[in-house]
């Protein structure tokens, strides 16, 4: 099953926390116990981008990723609360200017940078926190160097994460149960998602601890880019994290 | 070459997949599970995956398969041989896959004729604008319909 809470609004304000009346608030002095184990990263920001207001500058877009997080079970099973109205933005640069691409850069003006409304981007209601980060020099283009964006953000989630956990239940705005249902009888369909698995920004991870997340995740490339076959269930609830 | 921004596949997009929604949520099917299929450097490796793929959707008695991928060019040579590695055990392929103007097959082969191209980009290139040629609902319907259309011409008692 998912709840989803709506986020009506994100404002800079003195901790990081979730309110019941549907607000996010955002404390950029995370940042440091975040980055202390980081040598790869410079420095990180976080901004937060209202809906429309994407006429501002970015670096190039490493992943958007939805705030989810388990509440009872594993993944694939069991209870994940998810938050609508805001998702997360990872951007990547390196201290001389190179940006954290593989194959193309979507650095530039956000508004022409961003295409809303897919199901892998944000609606033009929602808002965007961007976490940006400049790694040292040079480690944009080594595995390590993204591998420690991911996860700074993903720490900088997890805040936001055990504080969606306490929310209660029947305050969420939706709920979906999903089956796995076998229809006897019917075609049987197999879905092959070909995935990245070449290298420092070309890298897919699956079975994080959390939905979408990065901790506890396997690289495919680690798995020897074998085909990993997942229930969806797993699949719907998080099981692949996009490390590009 | 690999992922150009307009077709990665964010870890948003794959929390929301379309193409999950409309195969899981159609009557007539009855799905398997999603097998995913990383992308070796190795043109041996490339080959090895794919077909253990292939080998494990038939062993799973598939009828069919959709096939995606978030990249093109060199993934391409993956993604045809995964896709010929289905046909030479007689499971009927249909999948997304961007091509536009700049990004056909690299690599070419007779079980290719169930791929929808994906590109959105009015020129039809690689935009590098986030989520600009990802797959769609739409996209996910008619590969869908097209799929069911190939099994029943492959199914003897459906004729």
């Amino acid at each position: 099953m998912i709840r989803s809470f709506h986020i009506n609004s994100v404002v800079n304000r003195g901790t990081n926390d979730i309110t019941n009346e549907g607000v996010l608030t955002v404390e950029e002095s995370c940042l440091h116990d975040i980055l202390s184990g980081e040598p790869l990263i410079e420095n990180a920001g976080i901004t937060i981008i209202p809906p429309g207001e994407h006429n501002i500058r970015t670096d190039t877009i490493m992943d958007i990723i939805p705030i989810s997080t388990k509440v009872l079970g594993k993944l694939g099973e069991g209870i994940t609360h998810t938050l609508t109205g805001v998702y997360v933005m990872l951007t990547g640069v390196d201290t001389e200017g190179k940006q954290t691409h593989e194959f193309g850069s979507s650095e530039g003006i956000l508004a022409e940078q961003l295409c809303l409304n897919r199901a892998g981007t944000p609606s033009e209601r929602d808002y965007i926190i961007s976490f940006h980060v400049t790694l040292k020099a040079g480690m944009g283009q080594e595995r390590p160097g993204p591998l420690a964006a991911h996860r700074a953000c993903d720490r900088f989630v997890q805040i936001y994460r055990e504080k969606l956990k306490k929310l209660k239940g029947e305050m969420c705005s939706e709920r979906h149960e999903y089956h796995d249902i076998v229809r006897p009888g019917k075609k049987k369909v197999l879905i092959v998602k070909q995935v990245a698995g070449q290298g420092a920004m070309y890298d897919t991870w699956l079975f994080p601890k959390e939905p979408s997340g990065v901790d506890g995740g396997h690289s495919i490339i680690d798995l020897g880019n074998m085909p990993v076959l997942l229930t969806p269930n797993e699949y719907r609830d998080g099981a692949i994290r996009s490390m590009q | 070459m690999g992922i150009g921004p307009s077709t990665k596949e964010t870890t948003l997009h794959h929390f929301r997949d379309p193409l999950l929604d409309v195969v899981s949520s159609d009557e007539e099917l009855d799905l398997l599970g999603v097998l995913v299929v990383g992308t070796p450097d190795d043109h041996a490796d490339k080959m090895l995956v794919g077909t253990r793929a292939a080998a494990m959707a038939e062993c799973m008695r598939a009828d069919g398969v959709i096939m995606t991928s978030d990249g093109w060019g060199n993934s391409d040579v993956d993604y045809a041989n995964t896709c010929e590695q289905l046909g030479i055990r007689g499971i009927p392929v249909t999948g997304l896959k961007f091509s536009g103007k700049n990004g056909g097959f690299v690599v070419e082969n007779k079980y290719l004729d169930g791929i929808k191209d994906i590109c959105k980009n009015a020129e039809g290139i690689e935009s590098c604008i986030v989520g600009e040629n990802n797959a769609t609902e739409l996209d996910a319907r008619t590969v869908t319909a097209l799929l069911k259309l190939k099994m029943r011409r492959n199914s003897p008692a459906d004729k």
